[in-house]
Parts: C-alpha cells; structure tokens; sequence
C-alpha cells in the first residue's frame, strides 16, 4: 500500500503500527459515504533485515473521505484494564460542528470507539493524548481536557499561552505543565541580581494536576525565565522528597538549545544543530546510556548523548519520524528512523535502525545521513597532536642537551691531549680563557665605586657665624611642629643634632605648670635618637654617579632622615610637641634650642668633638593665631600640582609616621604602582618638591604623602607618610588590589639593606680602629708590648670581613673574638694604666660598639 | 524566594572566578585555564540560551569578557581570528533594546551600540567589552579601527571633548584619555579594565613604533618606543622594546645609544640573544672588533646553553602584550641566531681581521659541526649569515694556507674540487646583460629557471677554479712548484669553459658578479703560474702567463712588476726598464681607482690576492735604477 502524508506510524511493543486512511476511488468520489481505517503491523526482521507486515486491520466509518482525518495517535493506558494500548484521534467534521472521536486498538487488531466529544470549533493547539485514555488542548487561552470516564468537555481555571508538556507525575497523577504571563508579586528586592525571572523575562511556568485540579509550583521543573524559550519538555523522573516535588527534565528551545534540568536548576546545555527543535523523547540504549532524540520542525532529527557533558552524537535530515522501541528484540531500544523518499512509496523502505551503538541496520543507500558532529573528535586529535608535539620536542631537547655534552667531552678531551703533548715537548701548557674574556668588555660597567669617603670635601670651614637661616612653625592635627632651616655649610660641621623647646622663663616660675616643659623635653628626647641616626646616614658622594639614575638617589636618601629633610641643599631641623597642653597657656613663648656634637675633622676622634648649644630663637604661640589658622597647613590643588609652602610639606612630613616599601616584580614592569597613585589615589605631586605626591582622594588617605622611586623598571621603593597605621593599611589595601600578583611588597625598615650593610661594614671598621688605636696609645706608653698589639692588629684584618657582616651572629662572633684579643693583650702586658686614659679609651670603644650595634638592629 | 537565574548566574560567575584567583599562582595553571574557558564557555551558552534582557545584559557582558579572557589565554599563543563572540554579544545588547544588526560590520556594530544604547548600568561593560575589542583589534594590526573604537568610547563618555593634542599620537593619547569604569565588587573580573588598558597602551606604542621603524620614520619610531619601553609590561617584552630601540638607534646612526639600549635589553632579560648579536653588529659597525669578537663568542656560549625553561610565561594576566604583538617586522628583529651561524660569523670575521690562528680554530669548529649533520646544524635560508658551503670550505682553506697548514688547506680544497665536478658543463656560454629581468614576457618564468641554473653553474665552476687556484699557491708555498703549476694550469683550463658573448666594450660593467670573481681567479692563476714558471727558470712561458694577466686586467701591479722581472730575467733591460717606468708613473693613482671601483672580492680569494703581489719590488727597482743610470751615462 501507498503511503501518504497524513498517515500516521507508533511504536508499540517493538512493533510498528501504521494508521492509514482509504483514499477514495476516483469514479465514485462524491458520493462515498464510508470511509476505511486500515492498521498495519508491521516488524523488523533481523535476518532478511526487513520490515514485513505481520498483521493488518480496518475500521470503516461513515462519513466522506474528506470529512475524516487522523489528528494523533499515541499509546495510553486503557483506565478500565491498565493495560497502554494505542489510540487515535479522529475528526469528523459534520455541518454545524465537529465530533471528535478516540479509538483504541486492541491486539487482534480491533478498534474499540472509546468516546467522543462535540465542539462548535476546531481543535488546533496543544492536543494531546493521555491515559484514560483522555484528551487535552487549548483553545482561546484556555485548558480543557475530557476522559473517558466523564465523557464531558472539562475546563481548567487557568489562562495560558501554551502546554509544553503533559503526563503522570508522582502523587499528582496526571499534570500539565504550561505557559502564562506572569503575575508578579509588587515587592522586589533591591540586590542588583535579585530581580526575578518573572520581572525580567515577563512569563512563567505553572504546572496543573487534572485529577486533583491544583497548581503546582512551576520553580520546581524550571526557573521562569525559560518559559520565554522552552517549546517541549522530556520530565525523565519526578520524585516527592520531604513534600518537595523534585524533577529532572530536558527541554528544549527557541534559542536551538536542550537543556537539562534538575530540581529546577540547569545542569547542562548543549546547542542544536538545527533551527526550530519540536519535540523531544528519550530512549535508552543498550550501552545504557541515554539519548534524548529531538525533531525539528524542518524535518531534520538529531541526537543527544549526556556523557561528561551534553553533546549531539548524531544528526539526519529529511526524516519523516522517529519512533524509539525495541525493534530488533534485543532488550534495550533503538531508534528508527523513516525517512522522506519520493521514489519509493513503500511503506518502511528507507529507514535505519540505530542505538549509536552497535546496533546499526539501515536499508537501502536512499536516505542521508549526516556525518556524526564531528567537534569534540577534532578538539581530541587536536589535543593529542598537541601532546605528541610536546614530546617531539622533549625528545629533540634531550638529543641536543646529549649533543652538547658529547662536544663538551670532546673538547675536554681535545684539551687534555693538547696538555699531554706540551708536557712530552716540554712546554708550558695554558688553557685557554676565552670564556672570562667574554664576559667582561660588553659589560664595562669601568670605574671601580669608590670603597672609602673621600673626607677632603668634609674638611671645610671653621665654625661660622651665622648657622640658622629660618625658623618657623606650623599646626598639624594636634601637633606643633617647629622647624629650623641650617645653613648648610654649618649642618656638615654637626652631628647628633637635635631640637629642644624650651618655655619662657616667667611662665614657668610663676605658674604651677612647669611640669608641661618636661613633656616637651621628652619628646625631645625621641626626637635626639632619630637625629642621632640620620646624621650617621650620609653616602659616599661618588657612588651616585655611578647609578644611571642619579637623579633618584637624592630622593632615596631622602626617606631616612626623618628630622632634616633636604631640600634645595638647605638642611631643615623639626621638632613635633603636642599641641594641646601649650595651648592651656593661651599664649606661650619658646625658646627653640639646636643641640649638637661639633666635629673637629682635622682627628677622626671622637673625644675631640664637643657638644654645643645654639639659641636659633624663640615661637609666639597663641590660640587667636591658631584659631585664625595662621599656621595651619595649606595644600591645594592646581591643576596638576599641589602647592603648598616648603614648610608646609616639612610640617605634614614631620607629623606623619613613615613607612618604607621596596616593590619588587619578578616578571611585569611596576607602571600600575603609578598610575595607580595618580589615578585611584588622585595624586598630585607637590611644585615644590616634585618627587612626593599628595594625595587629594577624600576620606581617610587624605593628605596621606607618598614618594615612589623606581630604581630599575620592576623595583622601586615606595614611602608612604601617613598620619597613622589605619590610613597605611588602607593604602596598602588598596595597593595590592591593584599590583600584579607575582610583586613582593617587603616592609623596609630603615634605608635599604645594600645601604645599611654598607654603614655596618663602616661602624666595624671605626669600631676596630677605635680598638687599635686605644691599643696603640697604649704601646706609645709602654713600650715592651709593641709586638703583641701589632699582631693582635694583623690578625683583625685577616679575618674575612665580609662573610662576617651578613649575619648578626657573624657580627658578634667577630666581636668575641675581638675582644678575646684584647683582653689576651692587656692580660699579658700584665701592666698599670693611666685611670683618665682608661677611662677616655673605654668610652670611645663604647661608643663605636654603640652605632655598629645599632645599624646590627635596624639590618635584623 | 524563588532562586531567579540571574542569581544563578552571577553566584557561578563568582564561584569560576575565584577558583581562578586561587589557583593561577599554581602549577596546574594551563589545565585549569583550558577547564575555566570551558565552564565560562557554557555559563554563556546558558545565558544566551534566554532571550537578551536588559537586567541581565551587564552580567552577560561581563561573563562575556571573562569567557573572551579565557579564549586567549588557554592557547597560550598570539590572538588571531576575529572575536565572533564580541560580535554576538553586541547584537544581544541591541536585541534587548528592540535594534538589530546583524547586517552590520563589526565597526558599525559598535558605531551603533554605543550611539544609541544609552543604558546607565551598560556603559561599564560595554567599555570593557571595547577593550577587549580593542586587543583583538590590534593583534590583527587595525590601527585605525582601534582608534576609531576609542574615540567612539570616548565621545559616548564625555560628548564634545577633544582629545588630541598636538605633536602627541593620536592613538595613544586616545587611549590615554579613555576613562576606565570602577569595577564593580558584585562581579568580579579575571583581568581588570585597568590593567587592559596599559597593556594596550603599551602594544599599541610598541606597535606602532614598529610600523614607524619600519618605515623609515626613527625619530617617531624611536619616541613610541620609548613610550612603550615606559609602559606595563612583561622583562620578555621589555627587553624586546629595548632590542627594537636599539635597533632604531643604530639605524640612526647613534651607535652609543643603540649599544646602551641594548644593554638594556639584557640587564632586563638575558635570555634575549637577539640584542647581543645586535651589538655585535654595531660593534661591527663601530669597528671595535674585539669587542664585537667577545659580543659573539658570549652569543655563542649563551646559545649552547639550555634556556631556563619557559618560567617567564607569566601566568597571572590572561591578556599579554606578548599575544598583542606580531609582526614580521619584530620577528626579524628578534631573529634568532642558530650556533653554527655565530660560529661562522666568528670565524670569518677573524679571518677578516687576520686573527688566523682565531679564524682557523672557528672554522674547524663549525665544519666540524657540519660533519654532524648539516640539517640540523646549519641553517641555510636566505636570511642566514652563512653564505654556501664550498665558501666557507674556500675560506676554512684560505686559513689554513695562512696560518701554513699548506697540506691541510690542499685537502679541504679537494673536497670542493671533487665535489663540484660533475656540476659544471662543458661549455658555459654567458651572455651579456643576464641579470636583466624579463617579467613581461610568457617565457619569463622559464627564462628565470634558466637563469639560476646558469648561476649555479657560474657559482660552481668559480668554487672549483678557486680551488685549483688555493691548491697551486699552496703547493708553491711547499716548493713543489711543479705540482703548483698544474694546479694552476687545471685552474686556467677550467676557466675555458666560461665563454663570454656580447659587445666586450667594456666587460665588467654588465656581467654578472660571478663571471667578475672567475675573472679575476683567472687573473691570480695566471701571475701564479707565472710567478712559479719564474721559479722553474722557464721565463718565456712566465712573461706569456703574466702578458695575458695584464691583458685581462691592465694595468695591474703585480702582474706588471712581474712582466717586468721576467723581462729582466729574458734580459729584455730596456723593454723591462720602459715597462717599470710606465708602471711606476702610473701606479699611484691608478692602483687607487682600481681598488675602489668594483664589488668586493669574495673573502677566499683575500688571501691569493696577498700571495699574488710582487714580493721583491725594491731590488728590482734598484736594479733598473742602476740600469736606466748606466743607461743614460752611455747615450751622454
């Protein structure tokens, strides 16, 4: 028999079932009045590897052939037996309405009329066939459905604009899941990403149990915002746990996706080939994997397998439909495919038979079939060249490094002979250096740094007369800072210089706060030990022409003193007091006195330095001028400056704790440190001293200070003055958001460690001659032990100095030993001494083990 | 609450980024790059799997941005097709606002995007899109179309401000004007905007200076390269900017500048090799050939040794300059040198320099390497120092002559003898004018075939010639001047084949250069075989030789000094002392001209130059001084 569009093919117990109508006899056309039902069974043979008919069957109605037609067909539970029969659809169209009939067909091939139903309208959208057997569809928006147990049109109280799918769900019985515009609850939240599916996307899904007639939660198949998308849904299992309905689904949509759902969540996605996906339904093949099998409006079919992820195993086109059952017997299901062909019109000629597995069975050669997707193959080769290449390439490596070590031991041995024949002729062998050769002239870094001080340019003038150029004040916060600016010449005279403030005699004999001096006096003191270190900091002036920036070292040196600061070659002094306990004066007077150790440079001794006082002058202090803000601090900002007085940016410096960062990136260049500084930090260096940068950013860091120095494009230092730890751990928050992850940000204590090991190597060297000299003072006065010290002496020098200063420990071995020597020494000249000599000598020794020590602190 | 999937989403987003940040300091970093473009890959495909909608599109965008990141940064290697993925999308974005544009040009797309989208919370993503686009953009060098993109980025910021100022790029001022959107803490990126945008500050300066260097431009070239050498990025990169301006320099002539640019380059990253042998050649250039000899001898020590392996391939930015960057220009920049080609360069330039014993060490090393297997040692493309092999086997000869392995350097030139035998026809017919190019004609292609055979042929025959040339000079040095005069004469016979056709007006204006080299070898063999005919008291047969030598070249010194002795030995005094006389008023200037006109010799023949000139110039003219006295005593 012929076959035409509209007949229709099921599946059903490994058989296949074709529904055929009769066509009309071409002389009696008109004036037929029944119409024939065939049914054919029909199965596949694996050894002739065929379809053949085992069975056939018709129902005859009455009604014209143009007034019948097949609307569906699927197989549903007879609700009198349970037992899933087929069952068809049919449509007889009368003059006022249309009466819609469902057959059943039983296994001797009977059709049994199940029941009807009269419309005055035609059904069109979402009808489906479910047990009962019972229909389904909508009209107008609407839901209706009617069994064969009622046998009355039935609606539901719902508006919708599609079914996506409808069948059994545990507990529920029969449901459908559809499609509505979405009533949205009026509050939402404020979160950015709180908004709702339902708001964003405007519709959402709702399911619909038919026998108890209540909704269901739609969030439970899917999240709404796939009810824009979705056209067919696959509920694969659905399972009540804790009274949650929990469900896993594949479904398909617009956007040519299937998507796999689990309790509502997406687990995978995988993109169709083809536009317009209709339908899709699973089958589970005998490698027991599952496929889900999706048809598109277009004709075409593919294939999705769910291994790792979803991906099409196979596709086809031009297939009339696919039916998934077990076909050949084997226990497990196959898909089979029809295919459209124009030529051959009889029935099941071109078909295939596949579980993409093993099972593959296909007649004829007249039906495509597209190349499986071949993607993730190509990735995998792709993959595994890739891994072949890499190991290419170890190979050709390792043949190379055997080469090189082959010429290697060539040319060893080359050599060797060459020495052995200049030892027979009696020739001095020399080996060649041309490797130390090559190393050297590309790299002529030439001059040697200059190991020692040069001390002529310190050897300058006497004392002279006028040694403070300003003195000035300013109000930072609830501190007073002081400042005197030095003349320079008379500043290299010093060391250990230092601030004291000093009140007006009559206020404080009169009034009985004289103890508010004393605080100012202690803060004095810690003011001197800062001093006292900074003057110690000076570096030999010709090792930074060395440097190829030599326009920065000023700058590094600039972070160590934290009391003078240079600028413009004048050497500033600050003192820092609270403020508050002087302004319970209301008006005070201060004298401000410079204290300092005055060199004499013509003997390195320290005993010839003598301590001095100066008077630089005296501070009016009022609460009326601080109110008026006559010393407060002022920084603007000028366009891409800051401006603000020298004292100013002296003032904010002195307040300010200082902390030290050295910057180093192993592989990336440190420009985002800058552009961080100027644009996240709204920096702006100052026109006065352009190397430190204001920070201008509002908040906390405001007025936060920072001087950043590259010293070579992936290290630099970078000093941060800010008013307390708080603003500093915000800066640097926010400085490693910003820095690549492979920098190291290292805390520099005080000065870099090249320039502190440096000042060590110095204050050792000072500290043995200090040692030797009182050795030999002693000598010039007796004279019997000159070899002693001598050798004593001798024995210091020898020692590897070097290794000794990279460690604390070395340091003090190095002293242990030092003084195991002198003590040997004075033990064994066994002689009296001069008290004040002693005394002289003991000091100075003192004092040199007193600066090692501490630059011994700051380097650990 | 009902879990929407915008939640979703972003919590996913969140949940790959951050396993990210974990994880890239790690070893594992690559596999876990290919896994997190693959999970990004389909976080996107689900939410394209939605219809576009304007709450979800900044977040779309952004996983669109870390999904493109991760595209980049899983193959490890340089960006080269277009995004398709920015393409998309910018057509979900007009989607959502109810525009279309899938006809549109991917410049257009963006033209239309970013006039007419004007939503507030879009704008931060969109920039950063723009970037990315931007990156890809450049890759594939469409300067243009990046500063079109960056003005469009930067008018939709601000409308009606002008960027530009004068004398500045206007790329990258561009760039630099572009304003980068604070990043929000809800979605966080794997690379921030920030960092995009230096990093295509950097490619686009470098970039461009390349272009310009290329062009000729070094001044502009030298100025980007130094914006970019300011700029973030990698030691690798880094040290190729300073390369490049070193390069620039040395083309500027400021050989001190390219020297400490190059120095540069390799304080920064040694492993960049293509700087030293640049400063070899501009030691070279300066003429300090001791320094350039150390330059090559490190290059050589430096390409023996194994680099450390690959730990410069940083892997914290997805996004590299590195990927951004590559252009032929650059590739032949940074070419690298094979070791056998340094080795070579070392020996000839100590040939060249006279360092013998040097250069006969070098060349034995690198014909060593030859015998190890020529493939895999040497390679011989066009770009190559190493000229053809028979060459460097000439010259390994020519060392060994002067450093008086005489019996050696006949060995070699056996080798080069043997080898090219069956290379050459019998009769080797030149014609005039070969080198003219007939492109119009159809036999063109043919005649062109034809044409490098003929000069293979040339090439050959002057090997072979050279060779009996070194070997009848090195038997002559042996005193076997018997065996020098055969050699010579096979030489000579050789020679014969060559049969030059044409007007011989003036022969070595248009002949090719090889035909100039056979020339000049005929030259040489004959004062050769002269000189030892000489030896053998043959005079005769020595004047013929050193007559036809100046008859091939007239008016050369040695060949007219040794007619002149060989006139004098035939005691032919007046022919000789007229023949001196010409020669000693004509020899100054002339002997200038000669030397400076014409190409320069071929490095082998160096040496037989040297052998070839007359040794007892001042007897002789002592002699005929005496003679031309005695002579003008007799006429007074």
């Amino acid at each position: 028999m012929l076959l035409s569009e509209q007949d229709q093919f099921l599946s059903y117990n490994g058989e296949v079932l074709v529904f055929q109508l009769s066509k009309p006899q071409q002389a009696e056309e008109a004036d037929d009045k029944t119409t024939d039902l065939y049914v054919r069974r029909v199965v596949f043979n694996r050894h002739t590897k065929l379809f053949v008919q085992k069975s056939s069957g018709v129902f005859s109605m009455h009604a014209s052939h143009s007034k019948i037609e097949m609307i569906c067909c699927s197989c549903t539970t007879d609700s009198r037996t349970g037992i899933i029969l087929p069952c068809i659809l049919m449509k007889k169209k009368k003059r006022s309405n249309v009466k819609y009939f469902v057959l059943l067909l039983h296994s001797s091939n009977q059709f049994e009329p199940s029941f009807y139903f009269k419309l005055d309208y035609e059904l069109k959208e979402d009808i489906r066939l479910f047990a009962g057997p019972s229909v389904l569809w909508r009209h107008a928006n609407k839901l209706f459905y009617i069994s064969s147990n009622t046998c009355v049109v039935q609606s539901a109280p719902v508006q919708l604009s599609s079914v996506v799918w409808t069948g059994e769900i545990v507990d529920e019985g029969t449901a459908v899941l559809g499609i509505r515009t979405a009533c949205l609850p009026e509050t939402e939240d404020a979160d950015e990403f709180s908004v709702s599916d339902r708001a964003i996307w405007g519709s959402e899904f709702f399911g619909y149990a038919i026998q108890t007639q209540k909704m269901l939660t739609g969030t439970c198949f899917m999240p709404h915002a796939y009810s824009r998308v979705v056209s067919s849904v696959y509920i694969c299992k659905s399972e009540k746990w804790k009274k949650q309905l929990r469900i896993s689904l594949v479904a398909i949509t617009h956007k040519n996706q299937l998507i796999w759902f689990q309790n509502g969540v997406p687990k995978g996605v995988c993109e169709l080939p083809y536009e317009k996906p209709c339908s899709v339904k699973p089958a589970v093949t005998s490698s027991n994997d599952v496929l889900f099998v999706v048809s598109f409006a277009s004709g075409n079919s593919c294939v999705v397998q769910r291994r790792d992820s979803l991906q099409v195993a196979s596709k086809w086109q031009k297939v009339k439909c696919v039916l998934v059952d077990d076909f050949i017997g084997s226990g497990s299901e196959q898909l089979l495919l029809l295919f459209k062909d124009d030529s051959n019109t009889d029935v099941l000629s071109t078909f295939k038979i596949t579980d993409l597995g093993e099972v593959n069975y296909a007649s004829g050669i007249n039906y495509k079939c597209d190349v499986p997707a071949a993607e993730g193959l190509q990735e995998n080769s792709l993959l595994t060249v890739r891994a072949l290449e890499t190991r290419l390439q170890a190979g050709w490596t390792s043949v190379r490094e055997l080469q090189q070590h082959l010429g290697l031991q060539k040319r060893v041995l080359l050599e060797s002979c060459r020495a052995l024949i200049d030892l027979v002729e009696e020739r001095t062998h020399i080996l060649p250096n041309a490797k130390e050769e090559g190393l050297v002239s590309l790299w002529d870094d030439v001059e040697n740094p200059p190991h020692s001080l040069s001390k002529e340019t310190s050897l300058v003038s006497k004392v002279p007369e006028h040694i403070t150029e300003e003195l000035w004040q300013r109000v930072v916060g609830d501190s007073l800072v002081v400042g005197v600016k030095l003349t320079e010449s008379f500043y290299l005279s010093l060391s250990d210089v230092s601030l004291s403030l000093v009140m007006d005699q009559d206020f404080s004999s009169i009034s009985p706060i004289i103890k508010c001096q004393s605080k100012i006096i202690k803060l004095n003191k810690a003011f001197s030990a800062l001093a006292i270190s900074s003057s110690q900091i000076e570096p030999p002036p010709k090792k930074m022409k060395l440097d190829l920036h030599s326009k920065n070292d000023l700058r590094k040196e600039f972070p160590k003193r934290s009391s003078s600061i240079q600028l413009d070659g004048a050497k500033t002094l600050t003192a820092v007091t609270s403020l508050s306990p002087l302004l319970a004066f209301h008006r005070v007077c201060c004298a401000v006195l410079l204290h300092a150790r005055k060199q004499n440079h013509q003997n390195d001794s320290l005993q010839q330095s003598k301590i001095i006082t100066v008077l630089c002058g005296k501070i009016l202090l009022s609460l009326e001028d601080i109110s008026n803000g006559r010393y407060s601090v002022k920084m603007l900002r000028d366009n891409s400056y800051c401006t603000g007085s020298v004292e100013d940016i002296l003032a904010v410096l002195a307040v300010s704790v200082r902390f030290s960062f050295q910057i180093v990136s192993s592989d990336c260049t440190l420009t985002p440190v800058s552009s961080w500084l100027l644009g996240e930090m709204e920096c702006t260096p100052f026109k006065e001293c352009q190397d430190n940068i204001f920070c201008h950013k509002a908040g906390d860091v405001h007025g936060t200070i920072f001087n950043w120095t590259l010293k070579n494009p992936f290290e630099g230092v970078l000093t941060i003055f800010c008013r307390n730890l708080t603003v500093l751990f915000q800066c640097l928050h926010s400085l490693t958001r910003v820095l690549p992850p492979s920098c190291s940000v290292k805390l520099l204590r005080s000065g870099s460690k090249a320039v502190l090991t440096e000042q060590l190597a110095l204050a050792l060297e000072k500290e043995m001659l200090t040692s030797k000299n009182s050795l030999f003072l002693k000598e010039t006065k007796a004279q019997n032990s000159f070899t002693l010290g001598n050798e004593s002496g001798k024995k210091i020098n020898s020692s590897p100095l070097a290794s000794l200063l990279d460690t604390e420990e070395g340091v003090q071995q190095f002293r242990k030993k030092l003084q195991n020597e002198r003590e040997e020494s004075v033990r064994s000249m066994n002689q009296t001494m001069n008290g004040a000599l002693y005394q002289k000598t003991a000091l100075k020794i003192a004092e040199a083990q007193l600066s090692s020590d501490m630059i011994v602190w700051r380097l650990s | 609450p009902e879990r929407g999937c915008l939640r979703a989403w972003a919590a996913h987003s969140r949940v790959l980024v951050r396993r990210w940040t974990a994880a890239r300091c790690g070893g594992e970093a690559r596999q876990l790059r290919r896994q997190q473009r693959d999970e990004f890959g389909e976080l996107l495909l689900r939410i394209r799997g939605l219809p576009a909608a304007l709450p979800a599109l900044p977040l779309e965008l952004t996983v669109l941005y870390n999904s493109l990141l991760f595209t980049v940064g899983a193959c490890d290697s340089a960006i080269k097709r277009e995004a398709e993925g920015i393409r998309q999308g910018l057509l979900r974005v007009l989607e959502a606002c109810g525009a279309c544009g899938q006809d549109l040009g991917t410049e257009e797309l963006w033209q239309k995007v970013l006039q007419e989208v004007t939503v507030e919370e879009l704008q931060a993503p969109l920039h950063r899109l723009g970037a990315l686009q931007a990156a890809w953009w450049l890759a594939a060098g469409r300067l243009g179309s990046v500063a079109g993109l960056f003005q469009l980025l930067s008018t939709a910021e601000e409308p009606g401000r002008s960027h530009c100022s004068e004398g500045q790029n206007k790329l990258l001022s561009l760039i630099k004007a572009w304003r980068v959107a604070p990043e929000g803490t809800s979605l966080p990126l794997l690379q921030s905007a920030k960092d995009l945008k230096e990093i295509l500050y950097t490619t686009a300066a470098f970039l461009q200076g390349l272009q310009e260097l290329e062009a000729g431009n070094f001044p502009t070239a030298l100025s980007l390269l130094q914006e970019a050498a300011g700029g973030f990025c990698s030691k690798k990169i880094l040290a190729q900017i300073y390369t490049c301006l070193g390069c620039c320099a040395q083309r500027m002539g400021k050989p001190q500048t390219a020297l400490q640019h190059l120095k540069r380059a390799l304080q920064v990253d040694f492993q960049c090799l293509p700087a030293l042998s640049h400063a070899a050649a501009v030691y070279h250039e300066l003429g300090e050939t001791d320094v350039e000899l150390q330059a090559l001898t490190l290059l050589y020590e430096a390409l023996g040794k194994n680099p450390p392996a690959a730990a410069s391939s940083s892997p914290y930015f997805l996004i590299r300059t590195e990927l951004l960057v590559h252009t032929p220009v650059l590739a032949s920049l940074l070419r690298h040198h094979h070791p056998s080609e340094v080795k070579y360069l070392l020996a000839q330039r100590c040939l060249q320099d006279g360092r013998v014993a040097d250069a006969l060490e070098h060349y034995l090393d690198f014909l060593s390497l030859l015998q190890e297997g020529l493939q895999q040692q040497v390679p011989l493309d066009g770009s190559s120092a190493v000229p053809r092999i028979p060459e460097v086997f000439l010259e390994a000869a020519s060392a060994l002559e002067q450093a008086g392995r005489h019996q050696d350097a006949i060995t070699v030139c056996e080798e080069v003898i043997s080898r090219t035998t069956d290379l050459i026809p019998r009769v080797l017919r030149v014609e005039e004018r070969l080198e003219q190019p007939e492109c119009s004609s159809p036999g063109a292609e043919l005649a062109g075939g034809l044409l490098s055979q003929k000069k293979e042929s040339l090439c050959c025959l002057a090997w072979r010639a050279a060779g009996y040339l070194h070997q009848g000079w090195a038997w002559a040095k042996l005193g076997e001047s018997k065996e020098a005069v055969t050699q010579f004469s096979r030489c000579l016979s050789d020679l014969l084949r060559l049969q030059l056709h044409g007007s011989g007006v003036k022969p070595t204006e248009n002949l090719p250069a090889e035909v100039e080299v056979l020339q000049k070898i005929r030259l040489l063999s004959l004062i050769g075989r002269g000189t030892q005919f000489l030896e053998l008291g043959r005079h005769k047969e020595a004047l013929l030789d050193f007559q036809h030598s100046l008859q091939i070249s007239p008016g050369d010194p040695a060949a007219a000094s040794y007619l002149v002795q060989a006139l004098w030995k035939l005691n032919r005094k007046q022919e000789a002392a007229a023949q001196w006389q010409k020669l000693s008023q004509s020899s100054p200037g002339e002997n200038g001209q000669q030397r400076g006109q014409g190409r320069p010799l071929p490095l082998y023949l160096v040496s037989c130059l040297q052998q070839a000139m007359f040794p007892h110039s001042e007897p002789l003219a002592r002699s005929i001084q005496d003679y031309l006295g005695t002579a003008a005593q007799d006429t007074s």
